[in-house]
């Protein structure tokens, strides 16, 4: 509807509200914050607000040796901690030419994926959430801590788990460990189902879901979307595929894309449905690393003063919110030089302003969810 | 009530008193009575009845440490709630902001006066009972309009307006719904809804014909619209609106809102009940006829139990449901429930010219379906326990 | 909009709903996953926890060498440890041994470098205090002499019993070897 046309026709005068949505705010998944202009209830601008979480993560890298700066890592994206440090590590070893071990591998894989879970059932159960589902927002998180328990058996922290160090795996997974991971893999994957078929088979979820904000394949490509929001736009990339690493090619797995079964090619309910697939994807990774886990060490040795030659690399991983990529600069020291961290979040956040023109403040919320967006991993 | 207090004047119990004064004092009596014995703890009850239903449906525990199984949660929460400071914003409009909560509970409260409890237990049995209840429990919506412009606030303002847009619109599936059983009851009266009813299913409105079967449901999704229930919470959307027309709102005033709001679960169920359930009618057995205490004891219990089952499948819902936007909820009340109902209300009135043998072939047939759909409702509980391998717990405590 | 869609829309909004009370009503007969922690729970939840659990920090000062692995490895500076000389029995001894829990994030770099795994993790995680200061744990509240490891194995029954389980701790949780010491099991 023209709303200048109908400002003449009637002789009203109307002017826009705007609506500050959070800081606090329930459901910008921590601390977001848009600047909304809206006409009633339909949003002409929302101007995206970041920086309320910023922790200088890349600066504190300058100053902590480079064993040290792991756990740091973890911080950067809390529900996906497993990845910051995979990706970190691997630039390191880059650098130095470290060998990592076969079983050390494994472990990661088994962690990284087991991690994906994790993040992904918040995501999907958050989402739940902000369109008013609450029971499968609880129902993910239950499947989320036992998550959490098979990483505190297997590294002795729930979220920022330390776990991948350069060289390997800072603590081997135990044969018990190994069982009770695929005992929950044989239970998760029906409770997957059952999650489907309570939230993504109603029909009040798909109405709230289908063609709500869509990405068109180069506005995918243009905005820089990574992840889950670029594989729901009908593109079939995946580091773990294109840029292989880790013992990812010897995996057998499938990537997940957007088909626009339901609405458009590219909509909320796409990024939606890759994320669920990815967790039955995420689960027959696992199963496989478990079948195939090598014997041997789960480190090699690695200098207690770790110094790489001078140098620098990119290196970048899969994360659950897509490309993480760590731009690591050595200058032969103790210390790191210069770290930079790339995140899939900082850029799904500029596709919002674009993507909010004319949706319903219900959608905002809806498109904040599909997105994913993770205010730590936005700030850093 | 009024019959009660005339005999009571004619037994010389108030002499040198008007008529008017005893008549007033006795509604008041009445009004305190059902407001403090049976509102109050019936609101505060739901209110962690709901939490435990809903937590056991998420795999929680919910409230249990207050009193027995958490039971005296509610008076917990109440004192929490009164002690709290109440706090009017700056810019805030304060009367209206003041008397915003007391319009909404008065505007549940009011329906009090025409529920029966029991075959003579009612406050008065209007001749418009029905009428009078669809006209009262609109009071709310001004209420929280009042409340979300006098907050000052624009997420408050948003609720408001979607609160009344959402509350005006679902009038007209309500109403048509009910009016289907105003025609087969042929009155107004709530108690005449009910004694056109018969104690067995089969001799429920609800079965009455399939058009009212339909009618029922188009009922209950308008009656939980018009009480702000999930999926239709839009006014208080906590993920989209903060708290909606109670984002402003602390202590005792934001109290208020939510003892209406798990109040009218209750006027919801019971005029579900009364229109459609067969009401407070008991099987006429012989123990009943020689005493009416025990008689009344019966209606009340089976009327409280009829009319809590919807407060139950309300709360259920919210626990499955999610929201509906805005516009969608207009287009489902525009485009679906009010045709829909009208064409409830035509084919229900069709249905009264078919003969009394018909009638009762329908009704059975109706009974049967009811029972069909539970049988496979109860089957796919099973195959969803069958499919998770859950560990199984019956108790309802833990 | 067509009345075949129009239909549909109408039978899978009520087919869908009805799946999903199934599924919420079949969660009335299923076990809920709260553990009531602190008090309705079977056992002291720290017994509970995996044996590498990330607890608060201790520190068994009768084991420690004073060798600073940990004060260095530490990336946050939360252990501050004070070695001075002892004027009369010509020793070095610990004048202080400060953990700042308040500032420690747990990741177990230092219990890892420990040689004698006199600093670790406990299944510990009750801290609270009214004060940061509070939250500053004393190893070394009188002076103390530092730990030689002697050759041949300790003799001192009473220290012995504490390097075994400084030992155990160092093979149990922080394995370097990996896969070989499970190999053996």
């Amino acid at each position: 509807m023209n709303e200048t046309a109908q400002d003449q026709d009637t002789g009203f005068h109307t002017e826009d509200m705007t609506i500050s949505v959070g800081p606090q705010h329930p459901s910008t998944h921590g601390v977001l914050r848009f600047v909304v202009k809206t006409d009633g209830e339909v949003i002409s601008e929302a101007i995206p607000d970041v920086g309320y979480l910023h922790r200088s993560i890349e600066k504190i890298g300058e100053k902590v040796t480079w064993h040290g700066y792991v756990p740091y890592t973890d911080r950067a994206d809390y529900l996906a901690a497993m990845f910051a440090n995979q990706v970190f590590c691997m630039a390191a070893e880059k650098l130095a030419g470290t060998p990592v071990t076969r079983r050390g591998e494994f472990c990661r894989v088994i962690a990284c994926e087991l991690n994906r879970l994790a993040s992904h059932l918040i995501s999907v159960g958050t989402f739940g959430q902000d369109i008013g589902a609450m029971t499968p927002f609880v129902h993910a998180l239950r499947e989320r801590e036992t998550i959490n328990n098979l990483m505190e058996e297997i590294c002795g922290a729930r979220l920022t788990y330390n776990y991948i160090r350069i060289g390997g795996v800072g603590y081997d997974i135990l044969p018990e460990t190994c069982t009770r991971i695929s005992e929950f893999l044989d239970h998760f994957e029906p409770i997957v189902d059952e999650f489907n078929r309570l939230l993504t088979g109603n029909k009040i979820f798909i109405e709230r879901l289908a063609g709500i904000a869509v990405v068109s394949k180069e506005d995918a490509l243009q905005y820089n979307l990574v992840g889950p929001n670029l594989r729901g736009a009908g593109i079939k990339w995946d580091i773990r595929r294109d840029i292989p690493y880790s013992v990812y090619p010897e995996l057998e797995f499938e990537i997940p894309v957007g088909t626009g079964h339901i609405g458009a090619l590219g909509d909320s309910f796409d990024r939606y449905w890759v994320r669920i697939r990815e967790l039955q994807e995420s689960c027959k990774i696992v199963r496989q690393c478990l079948k195939m886990l090598p014997k041997g060490p789960a480190i090699s040795k690695v200098a207690r003063k770790f110094k790489p030659a001078a140098g620098e690399c990119y290196v970048r991983v899969e994360a659950p919110r897509g490309d993480m990529g760590f731009y690591v600069i050595s200058d032969g020291s103790e210390y790191p030089y210069r770290v930079r961290i790339r995140t899939g979040s900082y850029t799904a956040m500029s596709i919002i302003d674009k993507l909010s023109k004319g949706i319903m403040l219900a959608d905002l919320i809806v498109l904040i969810g599909s997105l994913d967006v993770d205010a730590p991993e936005i700030d850093r | 009530m009024q019959a009660y207090l005339d005999q009571l004047i004619q037994g010389g119990a108030f002499a040198g008193m008007p008529r008017e004064v005893v008549y007033a004092i006795g509604m008041l009596l009445a009004a305190f009575i059902v407001l403090s014995a049976f509102v109050a703890p019936l609101a505060g009850v739901t209110s962690w009845l709901e939490r435990r239903v809903w937590a056991r449906m998420q795999s929680r525990v919910g409230p249990n440490r207050v009193g027995p199984q958490g039971i005296l949660q509610w008076l917990a929460d109440g004192i929490k709630n009164l002690l709290k400071e109440d706090i009017i914003p700056t810019a805030a409009d304060k009367k209206l902001f003041s008397l915003a909560p007391y319009i909404v509970f008065m505007g549940f409260l009011c329906a009090f006066v025409v529920i029966p409890f029991g075959g003579h237990l009612i406050v008065a049995d209007l001749n418009i009972g029905i009428l009078y209840i669809l006209a009262v429990t609109s009071l709310v919506v001004v209420g929280i309009l009042m409340a979300g412009w006098a907050s000052n606030n624009k997420w408050s303002l948003l609720g408001g307006m979607r609160s009344a847009a959402q509350i005006i619109s679902y009038e007209i599936p309500a109403g048509v719904s009910v009016l289907m059983i105003v025609f087969l009851a042929g009155t107004l009266s709530m108690q005449g809804i009910i004694k056109g009813q018969g104690w067995a299913p089969w001799d429920w409105y609800l079965f009455h014909n399939p058009f009212t079967f339909a009618g029922f449901f188009l009922y209950f999704t308008a009656a939980l619209a018009e009480g702000n229930r999930t999926p239709f919470d839009i006014p208080e959307a906590e993920s989209e609106l903060v708290a909606g027309y109670v984002t402003e709102y602390s202590g005792m005033r934001f109290l208020f809102f939510f003892f209406a709001e798990w109040g009218n679960l209750y006027v919801i169920g019971a005029v579900a009940t009364t229109l459609f359930l067969g009401g407070w009618q008991v099987p006429p057995l012989a123990i009943f006829e020689n005493s009416p205490m025990l008689l009344a004891v019966a209606q009340f219990v089976t009327f409280f139990l009829k009319a809590y089952l919807w407060v139950f499948v309300a709360m259920w819902i919210r626990a499955t449901l999610p929201r509906v936007r805005v516009d969608q909820l207009m287009s489902l009340c525009w485009k679906y429930m009010v045709p829909l109902s009208f064409i409830c209300l035509l084919g229900t009135v069709a249905f009264m010219f078919v003969p009394a043998d018909g009638q009762r072939i329908t009704s059975a047939a109706m009974f049967g379906l009811g029972v069909a759909i539970t049988i496979i409702f109860f089957l796919r509980v099973g195959f969803q326990i069958r499919q998770a391998k859950p560990e199984l717990y019956f108790k309802p405590h833990i | 909009m067509g009345v075949a869609s129009y239909i549909k829309d109408i039978t899978d909004t009520v087919k869908s709903v009805f799946e999903g009370m199934s599924i919420t009503f079949s969660h009335l007969v299923r076990r809920p996953m709260t553990i009531q922690y602190p008090d309705k729970i079977p056992v002291p939840i720290q017994e509970t926890l995996p044996l590498r659990y990330r607890g608060i920090l201790e520190v068994d000062l009768d084991i420690c060498t004073g060798c600073l692995a940990c004060e260095r490895v530490c990336p946050i500076t939360c252990i501050t440890i004070g070695i001075d000389m002892n004027k009369e029995t010509k020793q070095r001894d610990f004048s202080h041994f400060d953990i700042d829990i308040c500032k420690c994030m747990y990741c177990g770099l230092c219990s890892e470098v420990c040689p004698t795994g006199s600093i670790r993790h406990s299944q510990e995680f009750e801290g609270a205090s009214y004060n940061p200061a509070g939250l500053v744990r004393h190893f070394a509240p009188q002076p103390a002499s530092l730990y030689k490891p002697k050759k041949g194995g300790e003799t001192d029954p009473k220290l012995a019993v504490k390097v075994d389980i400084g030992q155990k701790y160092l093979d149990e949780f922080a394995t370097p070897d990996g896969g070989a010491a499970a190999e053996e099991k």
